[in-house]
């Protein structure tokens, strides 16, 4: 009171001006657009530079506006209109059908050029068979003991994958009495076809997820049909294939990993219960008025864009002009990469985050353990890459620049980020549903594994994936770690040389600097980049907007 | 008895049961690699660094050619072919990164957090956050290509005795990058600000603009001054923008001097880069002094994280 009384009289209402607060809004809303401006028009600089999408003929363009964009258009307009779910389904199936053949394009390199076959096949079935032989013991656990299922199971595996005495033998000098199942497997002497060998891997593979989601679904009987309808389709596409003009290794595992879950989306979406088949006439539209399109540019002769990202860039090596290099061996080691570090970082990380979420007492450790990952999180990524470089490479003594030694440091840099983002889902569990557990008699193990990790796997999938996004753009570790610039082969196994896409985009744009490479490589392997960051960003974002918990 | 069978079936799944132990210690050891991974780097940094310097390496059993702490401290020139590493050239250099990735991301960064947590609606949010998240999830390297190839030459026609490689258009992407940093943590500070001071401001006649200014700003402070020093931290360790767009040629700039960032030089950073790029033998001297600038990096960081998280737990303001 007394405070207000020294001021003395009040110098009067009413004359507010609302320019100052006018002006301040939209400086604030000016400075939000700088950053985000800024970055639009250096994509479209570098997408021009990529793609030039200025050297496409005019009738090139006329035929996809009249195929695709306009009955995109009228069609995207008139369901959204009547159906809104409907159409978010139909973009959402078209969205899956682009990123699942990326994703195909990415497992064909794994299954083709990286693994051989008839070597994925061995492991393939010296994995299945002990994890068969590990579910029938899970089966009967009530009759044996937990000790002894955790002997065999480990038992199972061992020889089927190394054999009898295996490494161990090895290291004491014992010789190998029982060949492994894998090493069985290579040795038969009558082989199958390729392509029979890729159907039974990725379309067994596929057809199993498949008939596993339809049982959950649906049930037993309809889950068979469904796996055996995708195992079907997957073996049709290779004598299909070739009519196509598609060779069938190829065909087998675009049909097996992108058609096949994009059907079964496409078929649970549009039939199931709530299903909003209005939603299938727009994706249609969109796919067969690209088809169609490609079709008509064909047969009218006009040429597209000269783009730089073209399939010559995307399957050759790198090259000392700018018009013959290529991504391949790039896009190849960025793969096995990522698939090291989601191996390393995600049972580690979600480990970690389960420890400290449902474990760990309330103490000075456990509070030093928390302190201690957030400071991780903050630490440089080439600090990451010099404990790399001194502890795998000199300290231990693993060769640089290897896929295991990139893996492994990569997956370190990552790790607090996925133990941060895994405890938020974690926390984010309602505890009701854990002590409902504990109320039935359920161990914390049990908890853990039957309420908790299910409830919290969306999240911590979409952590993950957005932890990869970053690691599969990190560079500097990995030239610490002495990945080399130019890698002209795929890395075929875990101790071979490996190169990554941003890498080979710096060492375009420093080592072999030129106008040549600023004006075409370049913005080429930047563009293929960001298109892979931008399919798994947006795979996250799905993830995360469906399975968000809502109040 | 029936009564002990039934005993045993319930004991059978106890805390201490092979199967609980099992998972238990496997979490744990999960848990425990962080602090493996921190001892590692702490380690690692420190005996390595040791090697490197005239006054410890006796201490590490090491001969040969070392560096002397003091020049390595105090020396302006980093040249390694003459012996000479005097880490202010480069430390000059991150500095000069971090005053002009701040003269950035400060003002544009709180901005972004005033407008979102008092001005934009749900939908205009809900279309903004994601957009700033882009900004700092594109590869540090396109970054560093964007600078270099689009940024320079467009300073170019502006400034013309700009160089091809300077530390301006390193500092700008470098800044674009850790706007959303600035703005995501300044603008959680803000919407933590209770909504009866706001209402309370409005009670006594107060505009919007005072409301955000007198009121909001204030009261959010040690959040938006933690995510400065947080986000200046990941500036100083930012690699790829740096060394790409900044030049491989060591030199001592005033950092206080604006003519200065037309020139290029080399943060730590990118000299961490650029020994790597050159022929280094395991265990040679270049190798140590490797590992002395990435120990200069890991303490500024971490100290800066430790102030960054003491700011905001002890300035808080509890409602």
């Amino acid at each position: 009171m007394a405070a207000e009384t020294e001021h003395g009289e009040i110098e009067g209402f009413g004359q507010v001006s609302r320019t100052v607060g006018t002006v301040f809004r939209y400086l604030l809303l000016a400075a939000t657009m700088f950053g985000i401006v800024t970055l639009a028009v250096l994509l479209v600089y570098v997408a021009n530079d990529a793609i030039r999408p200025l050297t496409a003929d005019s009738g090139w363009y006329l035929t996809y506006f009249l195929t695709l964009v306009v009955p995109t258009l009228l069609v995207g307009a008139y369901v959204r209109r009547r159906d809104h779910a409907a159409f978010s389904f139909g973009a959402f199936l078209v969205g899956l059908l682009v990123v699942s053949l990326m994703f195909s394009g990415g497992v064909g390199l794994l299954v083709v050029d990286v693994v051989p076959p008839l070597v994925a096949l061995a492991f393939a079935l010296g994995l299945a068979i002990p994890a068969a032989v590990a579910v029938v013991l899970t089966r009967n656990s009530h009759r044996i003991s937990f000790t002894t299922r955790l002997v065999a199971t480990t038992l199972a595996f061992y020889l089927s994958l190394f054999g009898l005495p295996g490494p161990i033998g090895d290291a004491a000098g014992l010789p190998q009495v029982v060949p492994s199942f894998v090493q069985f497997v290579q040795s038969i002497p009558v082989i199958p076809v390729d392509w029979m060998m890729v159907a039974a891997v990725v379309g067994g593979g596929s057809a199993a997820a498949v008939g596993a989601y339809v049982a959950g679904v649906r049930d037993a009987r309809a889950g068979l049909y469904a796996g055996l309808a995708a195992f079907g389709a997957s073996v049709a596409s290779a004598v299909v294939g070739p009519f196509v003009g598609l060779n069938p290794v190829p065909a087998v595992v675009v049909t097996a990993v992108a058609l096949v879950p994009t059907a079964t989306y496409a078929w649970r979406g549009a039939f199931g219960e709530e299903g909003t088949p209005v939603g299938l006439v727009f994706a249609a539209t969109v796919v067969g008025g690209a088809l169609v399109g490609a079709a008509a540019v064909e047969a009218f002769g006009f040429a597209g864009p000269q783009s730089w990202v073209d399939w010559q860039f995307l399957t050759s090596s790198h090259s000392g002009s700018a018009v013959d290099a290529g991504l391949y061996p790039a896009i190849g080691g960025s793969i096995l990469l990522m698939s090291t570090v989601a191996a390393l970082s995600f049972p580690l990380g979600v480990g970690a985050a389960v420890y400290l979420e449902e474990y760990a007492p309330d103490n000075a450790l456990t509070r030093f353990v928390d302190v201690n990952i957030s400071n991780l999180a903050g630490v440089p990524s080439v600090v990451y890459g010099l404990l790399g470089l001194g502890v795998f490479v000199t300290y231990l003594g693993r060769s640089a620049g290897t896929v295991l030694v990139g893996g492994a440091t990569l997956a370190l840099l990552i790790l607090p980020i996925v133990i941060i983002s895994s405890r938020e889902a974690i926390r984010s569990v309602p505890s009701d549903l854990r002590q409902a557990s504990y109320g039935m008699g359920a161990t914390r193990w049990q908890t853990v594994r039957n309420v908790v990790l299910p409830e919290a796997f969306p999240g911590i999938l979409t952590g993950t994936i957005l932890a990869l996004g970053r690691a599969i753009g990190e560079t500097a570790p990995l030239i610490m770690i002495g990945a080399p610039n130019v890698v002209f082969n795929l890395p075929t196994a875990l101790n071979s040389k490996v190169s990554a896409m941003p890498l080979q985009v710096y060492a375009w744009s420093s080592l072999f600097a030129s106008e040549d490479f600023y004006t075409k490589a370049v913005p080429a392997g930047v563009v293929v980049l960001l298109a892979v960051l931008l399919a798994m960003n947006s795979v996250a974002i799905v993830l995360r907007n469906k399975f968000e918990r809502t109040g | 008895m029936s009564t002990d069978e039934l005993e045993t079936d319930l004991t059978r799944q106890t805390e201490n049961s092979p199967r609980e132990l099992l998972t238990r210690t496997f979490f744990f050891l999960c848990a425990a690699l962080s602090i493996v991974t921190t001892i590692s780097i702490v380690v690692l940094l420190v005996t390595e660094a040791a090697k490197f310097f005239t006054i410890t390496a006796p201490l590490m059993g090491v001969t040969g050619k070392t560096a002397s702490l003091v020049d390595f401290l105090t020396g302006t020139t980093w040249q390694i072919n003459s012996g000479e590493f005097g880490v202010l050239a480069l430390v000059s250099a991150t500095l000069m990164i971090t005053i002009g990735s701040a003269v950035i991301a400060i003002p544009l960064g709180v901005a972004t957090a005033i407008y979102l947590s008092e001005y934009a609606s749900q939908r205009a949010r809900s279309v903004l956050k994601p957009a700033l998240e882009i900004l700092a999830g594109v590869p540090t390297v396109v970054y560093g290509f964007f600078a270099l190839i689009y940024i320079t030459p467009a300073l170019a026609t502006v400034i013309p005795q700009i160089g091809t490689f300077n530390m301006l258009s390193a500092s700008i992407v470098v800044g674009i990058m850790i706007i959303p940093m600035v703005a995501s943590i300044s603008e959680d500070a803000m919407s933590a600000v209770p909504d009866d001071l706001r209402q309370a401001g409005y009670g006594m006649g107060a505009t919007k603009f005072d409301v955000a200014t007198g009121i909001v700003v204030p009261a959010a402070l040690s959040g938006i001054f933690s995510s400065f020093i947080l986000a200046l931290s990941r500036a100083i360790g930012e690699t790829m923008a740096v060394t790409i767009a900044a030049g491989s040629r060591a030199q001592f700039l005033n950092p206080l001097n604006p003519a200065s960032f037309l020139e290029g030089s080399l943060p730590m950073t990118a000299a961490m880069v650029q020994l790597l790029l050159g022929d280094i033998t395991g265990g040679g001297l270049a190798y140590r002094s490797l590992f002395a600038i990435g120990l200069v990096l890991f303490v500024i960081t971490l100290v800066m994280n430790v102030i960054s998280d003491f700011v905001a737990q002890r300035y808080r303001e509890e409602y």
